[in-house]
């Protein structure tokens, strides 16, 4: 239970239902009986990681474990943070309330670049030392999973192994090995010696390092048996893998408070911008039947009244219709609405449009992501100017009269004209409305354009180009606001500085981890908050350390340059991104996976199998 | 449809869930039992779940009423057993019955208090020192009201809402017991009133703890 000591400080603090735990669904074990203790740390606040599915995932696989105990931790908002330090509270686990530093296995999920300073400072809050060689013992071992892993290195000396790819096989594997080094007295690097001999297992300490005169990478090389390239680890079969029946159902809202339903992985749009469109691969589908026994069983559990049908493109599940069919059966009759995000409204059935809209309607939302069909053709996402209007036709013959439109700024090779491109496809949907003879009497439109700035990532055909300067961005921002014409149109755009640093760890190498350390020892924290982020404290951390953010940016590499990540064996073969980069900036497109495969790599991750290609699988 | 009044008791960690996460949560747990609520109907249908006196957060309660509107013909026995076994941490069901009194009948509520002291004649001290201070009926407190639009800070006689109140020490502790004005119209959440004794009187516990024992209507019976 709580000691008085935190309840006095809950009731000093926002939100104090973050900090108590006792959530239903929450798992409570008895110490006494397990054998590895695992800390699964957010590291931003409770109602993000309250949302994340893989946090969910891994919670209830590694629950499932007799002889393991997995418990949440998040950052703690700034409020209790000063309550905590001033009370000499360290950052503990919300289920059993214990402090994370005596467990054995502390777990960050790394889902976005700007929360890198959040993990030092919950490492900190532990109690522990944030580099990986203060930490002498074999345990709390410090590991991390998620997307920001497929270019670890800015975070090297803090985390003891990074595991790219997906977590449910390789976690049981750590534990099991934990377990045995446990039992055995092992030292910290007899357990790494061992750990590294496993599937998708980077122990950076293990590596070391030689740059060029230019600063850049001239060869990383192992040691310690560790292997030369580390491969991702994936499942292959999402049917018979482990999904959660229970979600911990939080007190206080969250982003995403919901049942949350995974259709498949992977995508086979190969837009050349998005990261995760090429991290995740290869495609593989789950059986309807699957889907529908899963939403079944976490409605129950849960009492959610809705379900949200996850993936990258949810218009692309071969099963959808049969699926929503089935699952219209019983959530009409359970009053559970169904969310599908990221959807393509066009050649969706009207009839089960109708039926889905039919609980509850909120806007509309499409992401053409550039203005004009040339910038679109370059960055491969196929969507014509004829396809965004006959979806906002549709959309507003159907009454809705609010229309969100997603674009980049800072795309290879935009120019102004594209940028009022943005501008002018919004003006476009504006007119659209207002010649619909069906549109809404007596309302008006809304179109809200989100602008927000293009980030180039490792593992996509854009990993080599020069990301626009700040001064750049900023002008194309401008530029695009005096575009704007109507009041119809409502322009946001992201701050400059935020994704110029996200940029900079993205493609970073180790000697940033310097740089990431003294902006945290100055105060920097939760970076991805627009309200806390510190642009001073960041520029002198920079300074301090002297490094140019703008060598890791803005910087176009060559196609030979040795990459901080090309270490890291994600199935991608690096001749097929050289290839997408060409042919980007030749703007020619390239099919769907689904039409014609373009020869990736990553089939070999699944013994060959790829369910883009097969869709009698499954 | 039939209106049903759940009498729950919230402690321990529940304490901290806002009123608004309360109703979700609640929402959420008649649909574990599944009890069909009833929806409004409209453009935007919802289901009918109510608390008639929202409990402040921090504080614990012997016995909260909240009113569903259900379509079933389920008995009070079985829509108690259905929602006890689906109930998170810290929420008993502590009976199910029908509505007898109108939310609107709330006029006051029954409180019980415990503060923590360093010793035993602190606590002693301090019991001493709130007597006086509630028997001087001199008490304020500033709350925030609205005047039309405008936000206003106004002074308020705490007195005025004092209906009956006793204070005693036992170890390091003081214990009050009170009867506080309570519902939608006039309402002294009891934590008001212990900043204020601690103001006036200059004094903080260590530890504080209020719970909510039981509603009242103006006659000083219980609302049922």
């Amino acid at each position: 239970m709580l000691s008085k000591e935190l309840k006095n400080i809950l009731l000093k603090v926002q939100k104090p239902g973050r900090y108590t735990g006792g959530e239903l669904n929450s798992v409570v074990k008895n110490r006494a009986d397990i054998a590895v203790r695992y800390a699964f740390c957010f590291p931003d606040t409770y109602e993000i990681g309250m949302s994340h599915l893989g946090m969910k995932i891994l919670y209830g696989l590694v629950n499932e474990r007799e002889d393991a105990w997995c418990e949440r931790v998040f950052a703690p908002w700034l409020d209790m943070e000063e309550q905590m330090r001033k009370n000499n509270i360290p950052l503990y686990a919300l289920e059993s309330g214990d402090p994370i530093a005596g467990f054995d296995i502390i777990g960050f999920t790394l889902q976005y670049e700007l929360c890198y300073t959040n993990v030092l400072n919950m490492l900190d809050l532990a109690g522990l030392p944030v580099r990986s060689a203060d930490r002498k013992a074999l345990t709390p071992i410090v590991i991390a999973g998620g997307p920001c892993v497929c270019n670890p290195e800015p975070l090297a000396p803090f985390i003891d192994l990074f595991l790219p790819g997906e977590g449910e096989e390789v976690t049981n594997d750590i534990i099991d090995l934990i377990k045995k080094h446990k039992a055995l007295g092992s030292t910290k690097e007899e357990f790494l010696k061992d750990a590294v001999k496993i599937q998708g297992v980077y122990a950076p300490s293990f590596y070391s390092v030689e740059y060029n005169s230019d600063d850049t990478v001239k060869a990383v090389t192992p040691s310690n048996g560790a292997p030369e390239k580390v491969k991702k680890r994936i499942v292959s079969d999402l049917d018979s893998c482990y999904y959660p029946d229970k979600f911990v159902v939080p007190f206080l809202e969250v982003v995403h408070d919901r049942t949350t339903a995974e259709l498949f992985r992977g995508c086979i749009r190969g837009c050349r911008f998005c990261q995760a469109g090429f991290l995740y691969r290869p495609i593989r589908e789950k059986a309807a039947k699957t889907v529908e026994d899963q939403c079944r069983r976490l409605c129950d559990s849960t009492g959610y009244d809705e379900i949200s049908l996850c993936s990258l493109s949810t218009s692309d599940y071969t099963k959808l219709f049969p699926l929503l069919n089935d699952l219209l059966e019983w959530t009409e009759k359970d009053r559970i609405n169904i969310a599908l995000p990221s959807l393509r409204i066009d050649n969706f059935p009207e009839e089960l449009m109708q039926k889905i809209s039919g609980v509850r309607r909120s806007g509309l939302t499409f992401a053409p992501e550039a203005g004009t069909q040339r910038l679109r053709d370059v960055i491969n996402k196929n969507v014509t100017e004829e396809e965004v209007m006959s979806t906002a036709k549709e959309a507003f013959d159907g009454g809705w009269t609010a229309v969100k439109l997603y674009f980049m700024i800072g795309l290879p090779t935009e120019t102004l004209e594209d940028v009022e491109g943005i501008a002018k496809l919004a003006q476009k949907v504006v007119d659209e409305f207002y010649h619909n003879p069906n549109k809404p009497k007596g309302k008006s439109v809304t179109v809200s354009v989100s602008a927000s700035t293009f980030v180039p990532k490792p593992f996509t055909p854009f990993q080599w180009e020069a990301q626009d300067t700040a001064g750049v961005i900023a002008e194309k921002q401008k530029h695009l606001f005096e575009s704007n014409t109507t009041r119809k149109v409502n322009i946001s755009c992201h701050k400059v500085y935020t994704s110029v640093l996200e940029g900079v760890f993205a493609r970073g190498d180790r000697r940033l981890a310097e740089v990431i350390e003294t902006a945290w020892r100055s105060g920097c924290k939760f970076d991805g908050w627009d309200d806390v982020f510190d642009t001073e404290k960041w520029t002198q951390a920079f300074e301090k350390c002297n490094i140019s953010p703008e060598f890791y940016a803005s910087r176009q590499r060559s196609f030979d340059e040795v990459l901080p990540w090309d270490h890291m064996d994600y199935g991608i073969s690096k001749n097929f991104l050289i290839n997408e980069n060409k042919r980007a900036h030749e703007g020619v497109t390239t099919p769907s996976c689904r039409e014609k495969c373009s020869g990736c790599g990553t089939n070999k991750l699944n013994g060959g199998v790829c369910h883009a290609l097969c869709k009698s699988m499954a | 449809m039939r209106s049903v009044r759940v009498w729950l008791e919230k402690s321990g960690r529940a304490i901290y869930t806002s009123h608004l996460d309360l109703n979700r949560c609640m929402t959420r747990a008649v649909r574990r039992a599944n009890i069909p609520l009833w929806y409004t109907e409209g453009f935007n249908p919802h289901p009918y779940l109510m608390f008639p006196l929202p409990l402040p957060l921090g504080q614990s309660s012997d016995g909260e009423p909240m009113d569903i509107r259900i379509e079933t013909d389920m008995t009070d026995g079985e829509i108690f057993d259905a929602l006890s076994r689906v109930m998170p941490e810290g929420f008993t069901v502590k009976s199910v019955g029908e509505p007898k009194d109108k939310a609107g009948d709330v006029a006051m509520a029954q409180y019980g208090i415990t503060l923590e002291f360093p010793d035993s004649a602190q606590a002693e001290r301090t019991a001493g020192v709130i007597r006086t201070l509630i028997d001087g009926g001199e008490l304020t407190a500033e709350k925030t009201g609205k005047k039309g639009r405008m936000k206003v800070v106004k002074e308020i006689k705490l007195n005025d809402f004092i209906h009956r109140f006793e204070a005693g020490s036992e170890d390091c502790y003081v214990k009050i017991s009170a009867v506080l004005s309570a519902g939608s119209t006039v309402n002294l959440n009891p934590a008001l009133l212990l900043d204020a004794l601690y103001k006036a009187g200059d004094f903080e516990p260590v530890y504080t703890e209020i719970r909510r024992q039981k509603l009242l209507k103006s006659d000083f019976s219980d609302f049922e």
